[in-house]
């Protein structure tokens, strides 16, 4: 068994052997699920360390950890995984945040047993979208990561969970059923029929403009959902609202990114016709994501609905970035994956400590707080700094790099776009004047700093925000190849844009 | 000695020092570890004076670039450089030298403060940041130590963040900046779009190459767009409003930061990026427009305020307004070297303030009078400040100032006679806070017989700036040695033109300096403040636009109103319509439909089902009637059958 797969199936054999184990004995299955997450994560580690991302030369695309074996022949259909510097990234940032978020998530004292099961087979799902290179194996993964998540929102979130879980869940079931249909007109149109997404990427030029368009619509209808793009994100402050942090984590982290990674690995490499005839629409709506995002960000009251709500922000700079169909967006988009996964994942963890502790998130109800919990608002400031593009942060990087490559392509989208920068400063800087500055209320005085499980939790993400940010080499030579690979793709139908 | 190699190396001095001052060691007003910051920035001072006397005597080798790659994306790389010119340069010099008197001032001015530490973590930050900023060669880079500068100046505005005041400031001045930095974001986008760099040699060269390969529409845009950010920091019109806010911050970052180097970045990218501007003259007109309007409004502003350091601070608007206005009228070299004598007084003067308060524990002027006699060391250099900045003959600003004043009439009489206008408003304002502040007797006997002169670590600094604000205009201009450093010839010669102007224009900034100094000496003579009333009373209506600051706060805040409301628009709409009417509705049809479909399931398919046997049943009721159980009827209707079918048969 190659890397690729032990990384993605490490976490269902550690679901497997949780299962084993008596539910009275939390401890243990703690201790199975923390190991298998570390042994996962040195896992993907050690891959990255033979990861090859290609050179800029390259002319077609290079996969790494490719393993191929029949799994139903008569139907053409494989086991087929493999990592270019597209998805690699992705299964990094998987692996990380499942291991911080599972580290936060030994506070569930509740089902522990289900939760870690849930969680686990979660991040194989997860892994596995970013992994597989056959269309069945593919939507496997897609929809396992679905039933999962609807537990862990269902049973473990707030006051209204079970109404955010079912929404979350026939939302995403809505999308995926027009997914499969666009699978199968795929598998249907091309011949020999397959199911390999390798074969089909280099066979887009095969089919016709209109069916293009079609299948087209037919996938973007299940990607939207989950980038999320307007006007399907209202499943989001949602099911944030509601869901667990740890969970939150792998949400906004991960999950988000498979719509945006099925945008640039299905949408564009397979159907460019069709992604050609939509871009003018997909511009509009990152625009609409951006500030529609923030505005709505800006209007909150809960510190959790508001970071849910500057992942729709942050998510149309990722498709601004898609937009500009040129490496440098592409490279901010795929950067913009990353950096958004740490930084809004560190967001998600550090709202958790403070509701741990107050039971609140309202922001009206703190102020001063910089006094009592400085390591709090320390980490909380620099998080929220790099999420408003604060340069220096990785957040920076990915925007900048969306916007410069989105200019040429879409000059006043882009410039109106800019604006959102500002409002997203504004609500953030509002938010840390108002929980942290100002007069201490004394009803918090007690309020004890961050613990070791926290720090531990999130000191490794803010780590990377600052190192990326300052060395955005570290994240983007991983990419560099791939994205440049495919920014150069289909000169005859995006060549006018770049 | 070649020392340049070692610019490189410049920035990350005080930056380790911040990081190893903020991380290690226990927070507490007793912390020693402090120390390091002041041995970075004056290892930084050694350098730079070096590096400063080098240039000016001409001994270096300049422009000076050299760079590794910082990142690449796509097929470009991003170079990680310094580019040392002459102004990056005196820069150099002034950003070191006010940030090492600051740090070694502050040791007494934070002295007791419980999170002394820290306070000093975020200076050397800032110090990290600005030195970053003078010396990087791409505009990438310039842009992230701009937004650095910018997070530092928050940082330390609201360091007092338990105060409403400063935690309120400290947003409000990032955010207006941040409003101008949209802007110069939009620029760099204009510009890499236009030339595929953002080295700012490569660009030069690209710019001199002329206009078929850099249009000058793209260089007004960018120009124009870079100013936008330029006004953020700079505190220029419309966007100065931050800047008398800032002043919420402990006094030493408002001497650093808010008076001699961060409000100066703007200064700096307009001459950093010079070339760009002067190939596109309506980008220099607008510098030009922009700066002489701050100028004449900062310092009309400044006439009323009672606190000391509001009246700083709408100075040291007027005074970026000058600077602008020499970079827009076409001499860099004047507009640098305002910048760099401005540094000396205006940091002198804030730090001068900072003693004043620390004496008087109060920033009202309402409260001091005849402070001099209290505080003689703080009286003398404010005063060579005061004389400095008013443009008395042969200090630093007098100088620099005539050469501003030149330099803008040879660019237009119009633009002179506002801009000597407003020198008349600065003689006058200074005068009134020396008189208000150190002059005539004390309005608080109280607070007067409790002032005590700084502790020498407060007063050293300050006698080192007096030196600075008296001498250096006239050593820096001793045999042209600034202008030989600091140069850029325009088409047509922006310089050489000044030196045409009138031998009038000396005398008259002169003689409006001795009539405005005295006009303010005399109103403000009395220990009451009788004669101050008295003049408000006579123009209550100026009086109360200049003290709502030309109601610039009010459009500002409106703005931020309106784009509340929006904000809840937007969340109403996306809860009531996008959620509820695309989302829910959806629930709510498919509902309606699986209700439909039982309606349908009930009344028809199930009705048609009952109804067969209802209908059986009926038929039933009706046989039920007919079959009676008497065999005579039985028979009856046989017998009817059997005549019928033989009818029937019959017929056939």
């Amino acid at each position: 068994m190659g890397i690729l797969s032990a990384i993605i199936l490490l976490p269902l054999l550690g679901a497997a052997i949780i299962l084993c184990v008596p539910k009275d004995k939390p401890r243990v299955v703690q201790g199975i699920a923390v190991a298998a997450l570390v042994l996962d994560l040195l896992l993907a580690l050690w891959a990255l360390a033979s990861f090859d991302p290609g050179t800029l030369q390259m002319d077609a695309l290079s996969f790494s950890f490719v393993e191929k074996l029949p799994w139903i022949p008569s139907l053409d259909i494989h086991y087929h995984v493999g990592a270019d510097g597209l998805s690699f990234p992705l299964i990094l940032l998987t692996a990380l945040l499942s291991l911080v978020a599972g580290v936060y998530s030994l506070n569930i004292t509740v089902r522990v047993k289900e939760f870690f099961f849930w969680y686990l087979l979660l991040e194989t799902g997860l892994l596995g979208v970013f992994a597989a290179l056959d269309f069945f194996l593919f939507y496997l993964f897609w929809e396992l990561t679905l039933v999962p998540m609807y537990f862990l929102i269902g049973v473990w979130g707030g006051p209204k969970k079970e109404f955010a879980a079912i929404k979350f869940f026939l939302f995403t079931l809505f999308g995926s059923v027009f997914m499969l249909l666009g699978i199968l007109a795929l598998y249907f149109n091309s011949t020999p029929h397959t199911f390999d997404m390798v074969q089909l990427m280099a066979a887009h030029a095969g089919f016709s403009r209109e069916f293009q368009i079609l299948v087209f619509l037919a996938f973007y209808l299940g990607l939207a959902v989950k980038v999320p793009a307007f006007p399907f994100h209202t499943w989001l402050p949602l099911a944030h609202v509601e869901a667990p942090t740890g969970v939150s984590v792998l949400l906004a982290g991960v999950l988000l990114k498979m719509g945006a990674y099925g945008l640039l690995r299905i949408s564009y490499s397979m159907l460019p016709a069709g992604f050609q005839w939509f871009l003018p629409v997909l511009v509009i709506i990152a625009f609409i994501n951006i500030l529609y995002g923030a505005l709505c960000a800006m209007d909150q009251t809960d510190m959790k609905k508001m970071v849910a709500y500057s992942s729709i922000n942050h998510m149309g700079y990722c498709m601004l970035g898609m937009a500009a169909v040129s490496s440098i967006g592409f490279s901010g988009a795929v950067l913009q994956m990353i950096t958004h996964g740490l930084i809004t994942g560190a967001l998600f963890l550090l709202v958790g400590v403070v509701y741990d502790r107050a039971h609140t998130r309202e922001i009206g109800a703190f102020g001063g707080l910089g006094s009592v919990v400085p390591v709090y608002a320390g980490i909380m400031s620099l998080t929220c700094f790099a999420s408003l593009g604060l340069p220096g942060l990785a957040g920076f990087v990915s925007e900048f790099l969306c916007f410069l490559g989105a200019f040429p392509a879409w000059k006043w989208v882009t410039i109106l776009s800019v604006s959102g920068i500002l409002v997203t400063a504004a609500f953030f800087l509002r938010m840390i004047e108002k929980v942290f500055l100002g007069p201490l209320d004394s009803k918090w005085e007690g309020l004890p700093d961050m613990n070791a499980r926290e720090l531990l939790a999130v000191l490794p993400l803010t780590a990377l925000t600052v190192a990326i940010g300052v060395w955005p080499r570290l994240a983007l030579d991983l990419m560099n190849p791939t994205v440049t690979y495919l920014g150069r793709l289909f000169p005859d139908l995006f060549g006018a844009l770049r | 000695m070649d020392l340049l190699p070692v610019v490189h190396y410049l920035p990350f001095l005080p930056l380790a020092a911040a990081v190893t001052v903020l991380l290690l060691g226990r927070e507490g007003p007793e912390s020693k570890l402090p120390l390091l910051g002041v041995t970075a920035m004056a290892a930084c001072l050694v350098c730079s004076c070096v590096l400063f006397y080098q240039g000016l005597t001409g001994q270096l080798d300049l422009p000076y670039g050299a760079s590794v790659s910082w990142f690449s994306f796509g097929d470009y790389e991003m170079p990680l450089g310094v580019l040392i010119d002459g102004p990056a340069v005196a820069m150099l010099f002034v950003v070191s030298l006010v940030s090492l008197l600051v740090h070694v001032y502050s040791f007494g001015y934070m002295r007791g403060d419980p999170r002394f530490k820290r306070y000093f973590a975020y200076l050397s930050f800032f110090s990290a940041a600005m030195l970053g900023l003078v010396v990087v060669s791409n505009l990438m880079l310039f842009f992230l130590c701009w937004e650095l500068v910018g997070v530092s100046s928050y940082l330390l505005i609201g360091f007092w963040f338990e105060k409403p005041g400063p935690a309120y400031a400290c947003k409000k001045a990032f955010l207006t900046t941040k409003l101008g930095d949209l802007g110069f974001f939009v620029g760099l986008l204009v510009l890499f779009a236009g030339s595929g760099t953002f080295d700012l040699q490569m660009l030069a060269e690209r710019v001199a190459m002329g206009p078929r390969y850099f249009p000058p529409e793209t260089a007004a845009l960018v120009a124009i767009l870079f100013f936008a950010g330029a006004a953020g920091k700079s505190a220029q019109v419309p966007l100065f409003i931050w800047l008398p806010d800032a002043m919420e911050g402990p006094t030493p970052v408002s001497a650093l930061i808010h008076a001699a180097t961060m409000v100066a970045a703007g200064v700096y990218l307009v001459a950093r990026t010079y070339f760009i501007f002067a190939a596109a003259p309506l980008a220099m007109d607008l510098v030009a427009w922009a700066g002489v309007l701050t100028a004449l409004l900062g310092a009309a502003m400044a006439l009323v305020p009672y606190d000391i350091k509001r009246v700083l601070a709408f100075s040291t608007i007027s005074q970026l307004g000058f600077m602008m206005l020499a970079l827009g009228a076409g001499s860099l070299y004047a507009g640098m070297f305002h910048l760099t004598t401005h540094a000396f007084f205006k940091a002198l003067l804030f730090l001068g303030a900072g003693c004043v308060i620390h004496g008087v524990h109060s920033n009202d002027m309402r409260v001091m009078g005849g402070l001099s006699k209290r505080m003689p060391s703080t009286f003398l250099t404010m005063a060579v400040a005061t004389l400095a900045i008013t443009g008395f003959p042969f200090l630093s600003g007098w100088f620099s100032k005539e050469a501003v004043l030149h330099a803008v009439y040879a660019r237009s009489p119009w633009l002179w006679g506002t801009a000597w206008f407003t020198a008349g408003l600065t003689t006058f304002y200074m005068f009134r806070m020396l008189q208000l502040t150190f002059l005539g007797a004390s309005r608080d006997h109280h607070r007067w017989e409790h002032a005590e002169e700084a502790p020498p670590v407060m007063t050293v600094p300050l006698w080192i700036l007096a030196l600075l604000a008296a001498g250096s205009g006239l050593v820096l201009d001793y045999n042209g040695l600034f202008e030989r450093l600091v140069h850029f010839d325009l088409e047509g010669g922006g310089p050489l033109a000044a030196a045409a102007a009138p031998a009038w224009l000396g005398p008259a900034a002169l003689g409006l300096f001795v009539a405005a100094a005295y006009a303010a000496l005399w109103l403000y003579r009395g220990d009451e403040l009788g004669a101050d009333t008295a003049l408000r009373g006579r123009l209550p209506g100026l009086v109360r636009v200049l003290e709502r600051r030309c109601y610039f706060d009010d459009f500002f805040l409106a703005c931020v109103a309106c784009s509340d409301r929006l904000a809840r628009l937007c969340a109403r709409f996306d809860d009531e319509v996008v959620d509820a009417v695309f989302v829910d509705s959806w629930g709510g049809l498919t509902r309606a439909l699986a209700a439909s479909q039982r309606f349908f399931d009930d009344f028809f398919v199930d009705g048609a089902v009952d109804g067969t046997g209802e209908a059986v049943r009926d038929l039933g009721a009706r046989l039920r009637r007919v079959m009676t159980g008497r065999v005579q009827e039985y028979m009856l209707y046989m017998a009817l059958a059997v005549a019928l079918f033989a009818i029937f048969l019959q017929t056939r």
